[in-house]
């Protein structure tokens, strides 16, 4: 999803940095990715406190990364929760999803909730929940990338067969938080 | 028109990179034929990069069994004078050193690059060495980007400085080059093709003491040459502000976050900075000029502090006074951020940083007494766990006969597996590098009166496990070696090695056994088993445990990213478990608490599946008390 972004705006002739982390997290842990685009840009991460859209691809790891987040920033919420494996062993909990959102509230200007799986599925595959959510983000409309550009990618980048669902997916997230904002 | 891609020869053109893709892109621009590596976070992507393309540009590319041969691949190539790279990950070059140290005194005759990916904050790594040392131990000049468009063109002159100055070169990486992204313009692709030519002359090849001092000798020379030049490199710059009383010499990718530190603080009118490209060696005359204009100075730079040692030992000499920062203001642990060189930089100047930073920190400490840890864990249906399990229970079994005190020593290795340290699972005691395991077991087994059982992974075995397993034969170690044979270099994303029965490019080759290979050195028990066939794994596990000799069980199935990735192709539905409410005493937990699988969780007091991480191993269905789950 970030990559595609980044890519994006490579193609609208922005600057754009991002990091991503890769190798022995992925196995079950929290991961973070950043982009940062922009005409002036500096090294590959987002300083604490200048992070303009947070996307939590999950709900307790958005608030995990709340002090990236700018006082005028946005968060993107997908409410679908993953239960790590420690709170089955009953070493942690699992806060409840309104915790979370009232938590965010204490630096984000707004947290727009989104079921990224629900859309997905209603798009016609649920593995397009990253699309989703990649709508909704630029349902926010504070992205210097075109719609258009970001279509043309995703068109380029997924199979005459994936394309479509992907882009009905990447609309109906945009859609979402475009009401989220009304 | 096409989309552009690594390969496309259209200089002048953008492109969103990962760093370790423009580092293999600046090794094929800069017309690289052979390249070796062994797999290893955060470097893996750079010969991934040029294995898909090798057969475009008519490079060699291999997956070499461990790193020393990688390097050896690569310095072959370069006495035979092509151009070749070497890549790994900062602790692979530990196992490069050997051959490293004396390959400096050959020097390089086609273009010789080693590429070193360090990872500060150990994100993926058993420690947060610096490998800018191991360059000094060996007179070898290292190139350090401060972004992902620097760590590409850096490849491409790194080539050609090492043929200028018959030097191999040493680039280094860190985590957020090699897995940063950024806008990357290409270059051209140089489209010489030399043919190898090995000339005989041990006057320089042949390493005997009277060789050996001769040599070193020019290897002196060769640096003393290099020193020279790089004051005039683009990659060392200088901008000097009049007036200006701090000076900050910023290397590698720190320069970023410097920059973007000193816009925050409103200082680019007040502040002199040093860009450093080439930390060994440093640019004498530049940091000289530095030195002289101000009246301090703060060094900013990831880990250790090499460049500010040099920085002040160039001072010394030149009898510059100067107040000279740098570890005692930039934390010595962990990666930098532009917040820490903020930081710095404002207790120097009296500044305030333009974010409350403390206030922030303060809602981030609130916000994780509420939020539930999520360590990285092991998949649902891996093997490993399975393996686990059955381990355990037979070193359980085994001890209990042998007394109560009894705990069997479980000596660790090097992948996925190492992740069974964490609970609940807990089957490593101790785990230190890439064949440690085998190697500590043999010390263990002369110095304690317990079972002692080693695990490693199928790709560490080759790399590293082999001559400990032959030395325990040797030297009568009674341990137990387990191979995790889940055929693939798993943690690093799947890389072909010995077993696998292919090459990095795709080519079929021998796929060697393991068990083989341990029959070979002359060990007695060898057992071949599978660890979703429980009761005989366990059945197995104990009698290698209890066997008078050193005994090998190889525990092999397939990993299972890569099982339901080819049941997938196959066409074939991928199976689930289901745990029947009415047959499940909700309070047993014993699937939970004995396997730790992702997959199973508590909902409203409940123990369920998730279906949608369940693979259908049915590990859980075969330890379940109650036979309270199906696999469908």
């Amino acid at each position: 999803m970030s990559e595609l972004l980044g890519s994006a705006a490579v193609k609208d002739g922005l600057k754009v940095r991002g990091s991503e982390v890769l190798g022995m997290a992925v196995r079950g842990g929290s991961v973070v990715s950043t982009v940062r685009i922009g005409k002036e840009v500096y090294g590959p991460l987002i300083p604490m406190g200048k992070c303009g859209v947070l996307v939590g691809m999950e709900p307790a790891e958005a608030l995990r990364n709340i002090a990236y987040l700018s006082k005028s920033g946005l968060v993107i919420l997908n409410t679908k929760k993953i239960i790590p494996y420690t709170v089955s062993l009953g070493q942690s909990e699992y806060p409840s999803l309104e915790k979370i959102i009232e938590q965010l509230g204490r630096v984000a200007r707004k947290v727009i909730a989104i079921d990224a799986s629900q859309i997905a599925e209603g798009a016609g595959s649920p593995l397009s929940a990253n699309i989703a959510m990649l709508g909704a983000v630029f349902g926010t409309e504070r992205l210097p990338v075109k719609v258009e550009t970001i279509k043309g990618t995703i068109r380029a980048r997924f199979s005459a067969k994936l394309a479509p669902v992907n882009l009905k997916a990447f609309d109906l997230g945009y859609q979402k938080c475009q009401q989220a904002l009304r | 028109m096409a989309e552009l891609t690594i390969s496309s020869d259209a200089a002048g053109e953008k492109l969103y990179l990962l760093g370790n893709e423009a580092i293999a892109r600046g090794a094929i621009e800069a017309g690289v034929q052979v390249a070796a590596a062994y797999p290893g976070t955060p470097s893996t992507e750079i010969l991934e990069t040029l294995a898909k393309v090798a057969k475009t540009f008519g490079i060699y590319v291999e997956w070499s069994v461990n790193e020393k041969v990688a390097f050896e691949v690569a310095l072959a190539a370069s006495v035979c004078g092509l151009r070749a790279l070497a890549s790994m990950k900062h602790v692979g070059v530990n196992v490069a050193h050997d051959p490293l140290m004396t390959a400096s005194y050959i020097g390089a005759k086609g273009g010789l690059v080693l590429l070193s990916a360090d990872d500060p904050w150990a994100w993926s790594s058993q420690n947060e060495q610096d490998n800018r040392y191991i360059a000094e131990q060996g007179y070898i000049p290292v190139l350090e980007p401060s972004s992902v468009q620097e760590a590409k063109d850096m490849m491409v002159d790194a080539f050609r400085l090492s043929e200028e100055f018959k030097q191999l070169f040493m680039v280094r990486s860190v985590t957020r080059i090699g897995h940063g992204r950024s806008d990357v313009v290409l270059g051209e692709i140089s489209k010489e093709r030399r043919k190898g030519v090995f000339e005989k002359d041990r006057s320089w090849l042949v390493y005997t003491p009277t060789e050996a001092r001769k040599n070193r000798v020019l290897m002196i020379e060769r640096f003393e040459r290099i020193k020279k030049a790089v004051d005039t490199l683009s990659y060392n710059q200088l901008e000097l502000v009049d007036g200006a009383r701090l000076g900050i010499i910023a290397c590698g990718l720190s320069y970023s976050y410097a920059l973007e530190a000193i816009k925050w603080l409103g200082l680019e009118s007040k502040v002199s900075v040093l860009k450093i490209g080439t930390p060994h060696p440093l640019p004498g005359k530049l940091v000289k000029k530095l030195l002289g204009s101000v009246e301090k100075v703060l060094v900013v730079e990831e880990l250790e502090p090499f460049v500010e040692n040099h920085v002040k030992a160039i001072a010394g000499e030149d009898n510059i006074r100067v107040k000279i920062h740098g570890k005692d203001l930039i934390p010595l642990v962990g990666e930098l951020s532009t917040r820490k060189v903020t930081e710095a930089i404002a207790r120097l100047t009296k500044s305030k940083a333009p974010v409350n930073f403390g206030e922030l920190d303060k809602i981030a400490q609130e916000v994780a007494l509420i939020l539930p840890s999520r360590p990285p864990t092991l998949c649902p249906g891996c093997p490993h766990r399975a393996s686990q399990y059955a381990m355990k229970t037979a070193g359980r079994r085994v001890a209990r006969e042998l007394g109560e005190d009894v705990e069997p020593i479980y000596p660790g290795d090097i992948g996925c597996y190492t992740l069974s340290y964490c609970p609940p699972i807990e089957s490593m005691d101790i785990d230190i590098c890439m064949g440690a395991g085998f190697g500590i077991a043999n010390g263990l087994a002369h110095v304690v009166d317990v079972p002692v059982i080693a695990q490693i992974g199928d790709s560490t075995f080759f790399h590293a496990g082999i001559p400990a397993m032959i030395n325990a034969v040797f030297n009568k170690a009674k341990i137990t070696m387990v191979i995790l044979d889940n055929r693939a270099t798993a943690m690093t994303g799947f890389q072909p090695h010995p077993g696998t029965g292919y090459t990095a490019m795709g080519e079929k080759t021998v796929a060697i056994n393991p068990e083989d290979i341990a029959r070979a050195c002359g060990i007695k028990f060898v057992e071949v088993l599978d660890p979703f066939d429980l009761k005989k794994a366990i059945d197995t596990f104990e009698r290698a445990i209890k066997f008078e000799e050193p005994a090998v069980v190889v525990s092999r199935s397939p990993c299972a990213v890569i099982a339901v990735r080819e049941r997938k192709e196959a066409g074939e539905e991928i199976g689930a478990c289901f745990i029947e409410q009415d047959k499940c005493n909700s309070r047993c937990e014993a699937c939970i608490k004995l396997l730790g699988c992702p997959a199973i969780v508590k909902e409203d007091g409940k123990a369920v599946i998730d279906n949608s991480l369940c693979i259908g191993c049915g590990i859980c269905a075969q330890i379940c008390p109650y036979k309270a789950i199906l696999v469908r």
